[in-house]
């Protein structure tokens, strides 16, 4: 029944090529704006370290003034480096790291080169293994060396091509702000989309080249990038170990939730012992949110992409009801034909099914024409000189979803005019009025 | 065959009641020829869309081949008109997009039989209405007479107890028509029961027994002997 | 022309006649909330920055490893820029009108506020900002050269005074003049000496409600920190001057990385580049939309003329001319499309109310309702034209025919 269902549905839509062709048409600019739109949202929304992101969670302290405190209102989103130093001391977690990202001039020794500006991060020893971050050959630094300020990095594939042409430069050594490091491992193309451990350089294409253990960074005075918050007098350099500035990012991976539960209630304690020497001015207000929830948190999804899906859902909805209506007509300018074949012996149900079949035979036209436009739509938006651009491509998933929409929005659309077509009487209309 | 007792089928509009039949009362039984017969607007239509079970009754009792059709969902009717009742139209309706073939095969799909089964059923209907070699033609193609013939080959694939003709012959010249009702005739003869409506004297001279609807009654009338000496 | 028994026919075909409502309001509904998107957002993207636009360049500069004296480094450099023939002026700061990245501080019109100071862009640099910008001065006076606060004395010395923006004043103080009054920040009063008609923040961190509030202090900042020269030039040289600035700071010290030099207009369209690019998505949208709308109305118009064709031929043959028939049909468009405006305005203004709420636009303005009302009715009259057309074509002796 159901080939017989998509050979009459073929033949009908051939009947008239011009309205087959204007449905199809019309879905698939809607299945093509909204597969854009979404595919932009779903690339933005993406887990960026799956497995993992469950386990590693961020920590937030209130280490601010009394002054516009609120009940309940959220906590600073960055430590104070007094607060980060003190946490990684105490090493209460699984794994733990203390870090902030800064830019610092690098220069190349191959002759002809000028000095680059390179985006770093200064972590702790526990970085690496926390992150999962692919190392091509060396490793990281080893927990002696944050103790004692070792001129070691870790460098990124491009960065080691073109500082020496090559990723076997273990050993090396490079010029960072006029000081000789030297290189210990290089690391593969490793930049987890959106940058989840640090928003405040851009939560997109932050791409950081260069790992310097923190207590290196602090010797060598390295600069800061990101958002830095200071309240109270301001005195005083604000990188200073004193200083009542929030600047720095600090990751804890834990293995259970039960680990959790337990280090966030070393978190409260910890509050509650700083603001009993008088160091904060606020009762305990402690998060440690998993990856998820601080993406959530942090609204890291730019509101023009959601604005976007919307505009295109909505132009689906239009196309639509267009759709609805051009398949009213068709069904309705065969009654004659459909008011035989009920009174051969068709029943409603019979008749239902063969024009939606026919619908879904639309829904998949438009799926292949939105798809189309989809892959435009992308190749389209990747030129947009935004953060993300570079992300907006199609997977299987969202290819899978694009076909799921058009056939689905075309059988809903259907389902209506298939519904009055197997209302029409059987052969009563066949005799003129 | 066919049980009618009673039978009345109301139409409500806003304003208006119609009563198209009241009281009809008939029965066709196996083997027969029946045309029935009546002015426009008696009612002769209806009696046969609610015989062919295309339209349900207000009051009253119809029994086809036994089974009272009262209260039958869609479906059951649906497969109670597609195996029973074959249906031959005043204007054929062949679905100008399907050739011969393909739409003989219409009814039959709507009855789960395997490929090879219906495809032997649409060759001898075909074959029985003598337009076997033209089945890869389209309806477009074909006079008048032929494009009815299709339509009774459509009706009798399925191989039906009852055959529901109404006006088979009003748009047909009076050489096709001859060659139609002898189709009929044969059919008849070969134990399908024919029903035609019809408004043609001549027509229905030809059946056995004329029944006669007038202000939605019926009444039985036995052909006058002098119309039978006539044929 | 009759309306009643055009809108009883409607009713009898009621379905269909949905549809045509429903698309049309959809359409209506999204049209203009997009249109008025797109006219906030070219807004936004051509709102004055306060600055001299045509004059001023960005210099984007970072030291390489630590500078015993940066200030005096700093010093050389701007002698040395200001001496590019076609530079008027040069100066040392930490931020520029869209440029991105921002100084932020809190100020307050009372002493240690614990409520609600008001978050404000501050931008150093000596005494050069007003002159280099371009600024323009509606009330006091820039700095004097003894107000000025040299780089290595900044942690020492309190700001002696402030120039604010003519918004940051009418916030602060709303109805008075702001002038000789002070602002805290906190716990120190700074006397305000100079208002400026505009200088925009670096960016919308803040939000629509803090947009345009900055102040200029006047402590000098060496490059190191403030990352930024500002040069304000003669436009018909400023792309020789672009090209000189490289090799004039290396003449000074060669050991640092120039990361860009911009023309302001570079800067603008660098920072606006979303909102250019969803005034395009929202253009491409609303012009499908119309087309999709249309091109479905056309379809539904023709099918029902179809369904008609006897009914029309039987009019015709009782006395209608061509002109009544297409008269008929378009009367019956305008109705449906009333009632899908109607119902479409209604839509755009819920619309409207929830992206206030979420999404930071304004209120949608009253003129739109007879500007879209109008665009729907002409594009649903020239849709139902074609269909309209060929119902007025049908002969009469269709009323005679049978089947």
């Amino acid at each position: 029944m159901f080939a017989y269902d998509l050979d009459l549905a073929r033949r009908s839509l051939r009947r008239n090529p011009g309205l087959t062709l204007l449905m199809i048409v019309a879905i698939g600019f809607g299945v093509g704006a909204s597969m854009t739109t979404l595919t932009v949202l779903h690339v933005l929304s993406a887990d960026p370290i799956p497995g993992k992101s469950q386990k590693l969670h961020n920590v937030q302290l209130d280490p601010r003034e009394a002054d516009g405190y609120i009940m309940g209102q959220e906590p600073a989103n960055q430590l104070t480096r007094s607060d980060a130093e003190a946490l990684l001391r105490d090493h209460k977690a699984d794994r733990q790291a203390i870090m902030t990202g800064g830019s610092v001039a690098v220069e190349p020794q191959r002759p002809g080169l000028s000095p680059l500006r390179i985006r770093g991060r200064w972590t702790s020893t526990e970085f690496f293994p926390m992150f999962d971050v692919p190392f091509l050959t060396g490793s990281g630094w080893t927990a002696d060396d944050d103790t004692a300020h070792a001129r070691v990095a870790v460098i990124s594939k491009p960065l080691a091509e073109k500082l020496f042409g090559s990723i076997d430069v273990v050993g090396f050594t490079m010029r960072m702000e006029s000081t000789e490091i030297r290189v210990i491992g290089v690391i593969d193309d490793w930049h987890p989309e959106p940058h989840f451990f640090d928003l405040s350089m851009g939560a997109y294409n932050v791409n950081e080249q260069l790992y310097v253990p923190w207590t290196t960074s602090r010797d060598l005075k390295l600069g800061h990038d990101g958002e830095m918050t200071c309240w109270g007098e301001e005195k005083g350099d604000q990188l200073d170990a004193g200083a009542p500035c929030i600047w720095i990012q600090y990751w804890v991976e834990l293995a259970s939730d039960a680990k959790a539960a337990a280090y966030y209630d070393y978190l409260v304690n910890y509050s509650l012992e700083q603001f009993r020497k008088g160091r904060y001015r606020r009762p305990p207000n402690v998060r440690l949110r998993t990856v998820t929830d601080w993406l959530d948190s942090e609204n890291v999804v730019p509101s023009d992409a959601k604005l976007q899906t919307w505009v295109a859902l909505s132009f689906l909805v239009v196309c639509l009801v267009n759709t609805v209506g051009l398949l009213l007509t068709k069904f309705l300018r065969r009654s004659a034909e459909i008011g035989v074949r009920r009174a051969l012996g068709a029943s409603r149900g019979a008749i239902f099914t063969q024009l939606l079949v026919e619908a879904s035979m639309i829904g998949v036209g438009g799926g292949a024409f939105g798809l189309l436009l989809a892959w435009l739509g992308l190749w389209a938006v990747r030129h947009q000189p935004t953060n993300y651009s570079a992300l907006a491509e199609l997977d299987l998933p969202m290819l899978g979803a694009t076909f799921a929409i058009a056939l689905g929005s075309s059988l809903l659309a259907g389902v209506f005019p298939a519904w009055r077509g197997c209302q029409i009487a059987p052969a009563l209309q066949l005799k003129s009025h | 065959m066919l049980q009618m007792k009673d039978v009345s089928k109301v139409y409500r509009t806003e304003m208006v009641e119609t009563h198209a039949v009241r009281d009809l009362t008939l029965e066709v039984r196996a083997g027969e020829f029946v045309a029935v017969t009546g002015p426009s607007g008696s009612g002769k239509t209806t009696f046969l869309n609610i015989a062919g079970l295309l339209e349900d009754l207000s009051g009253g009792e119809y029994k086809l081949d036994g089974v009272d059709v009262k209260g039958l969902d869609d479906r059951t009717r649906s497969k109670l008109r597609n195996e029973k009742i074959g249906f031959v139209f005043q204007s054929f309706n062949l679905i100008p997009d399907l050739n011969l073939f393909d739409n003989v095969d219409v009814p039959l799909r709507y009855r789960k039989l395997a490929r090879g089964e219906r495809h032997k059923r649409i060759e001898t209907a075909l074959e029985r209405v003598g337009l076997a070699s033209r089945k890869r033609h389209y309806p477009a193609e074909l006079s008048g007479g032929q494009q009815q013939r299709v339509a009774i080959a459509r009706a009798i694939a399925g191989e039906p107890t009852l055959l529901l003709a109404d006006e088979p012959t009003g748009n047909l010249d009076s050489q096709m028509a001859r060659e139609v009702m002898q189709l009929l005739e044969d059919l008849n003869a070969q134990g399908t029961i024919v029903v035609i409506v019809t408004h043609d004297p001549e027509i229905a001279a030809r059946a056995h027994r004329n029944i006669h609807i007038v202000d939605g009654v019926a009444s039985d009338v036995e052909r006058a002997p002098s119309l039978s000496q006539a044929v | 022309m009759d309306f009643i028994p055009i809108i009883s026919t409607l009713r009898r075909h009621r379905a269909t006649a949905l549809l045509v409502i429903l698309e049309i309001a959809f359409t209506c509904a999204i049209v203009c909330n997009a249109v008025f998107l797109i006219r906030e957002r070219l807004a936004n993207m051509n709102r004055p920055s306060g600055v001299a636009e045509e004059e001023v360049v960005q210099v984007i500069l970072t030291g390489i490893g630590q500078k015993a004296d940066p200030d005096v480094i700093t010093r050389q450099d701007l002698v040395a820029l200001r001496s590019i023939p076609g530079v008027k002026a040069v100066v040392s700061t930490n931020q520029i009108p869209f440029g991105g990245s921002a100084w932020t501080t809190s100020i307050s019109t009372i002493a240690d506020d614990p409520n609600a100071p008001v978050h404000v862009a501050r931008y150093l640099g000596g005494g050069g900002i007003v002159r280099t910008f371009g600024l323009h001065l509606v009330a006091g006076r820039d700095f004097s050269s003894t107000e000025i606060v040299e780089a290595r004395r900044v942690d020492e010395t309190p700001t002696p005074c402030v120039i604010i923006t003519q918004a940051l004043a009418e916030r602060m103080f709303p109805g008075e003049a702001a002038l000789g009054k002070g602002i805290y920040m906190g716990k120190t009063r700074v006397p305000i000496i100079g208002i400026v008609e505009r200088l925009e923040r670096p960016n919308e961190f803040g939000g629509l409600s803090e947009r345009g509030l900055a102040i200029i202090t006047p402590e000098e900042i060496s490059y190191t920190e403030g990352s930024n020269y500002i040069l304000r030039v003669d436009p018909a040289q400023r792309a020789a001057v672009i090209s000189a600035i490289e090799p004039t700071l290396r003449g000074v010290d060669p050991n640092r990385l120039i990361l860009d030099r911009l023309p302001f207009g570079d800067v603008r369209q660098k920072y606006f580049k979303q909102d250019r690019a969803m005034a395009w998505l929202l253009g491409v949208v609303v012009i499908t939309l119309l087309v999709v709308t249309a091109l479905g109305v056309v379809g539904l118009a023709s099918f029902w003329v179809q369904q008609r064709t006897r009914q029309i031929g039987v009019r015709r043959a009782l006395g209608a001319t061509r002109g009544d028939i297409l008269r008929y049909f378009q009367t019956e468009n305008f109705i449906l499309a009333t009632a899908g405006i109607v119902l479409g305005m209604v839509l755009a203004y819920a619309i409207n109310m929830w992206m206030m709420d979420k999404y930071q636009v304004g209120r949608l303005p009253a003129s739109f309702l007879p500007i879209g009302a109008g665009l729907l009715w002409l594009l649903g009259q020239i849709a139902v034209l074609g269909p309209a057309l060929r119902a007025s074509a049908i002969p009469p002796a269709i009323a005679t025919r049978s089947v």
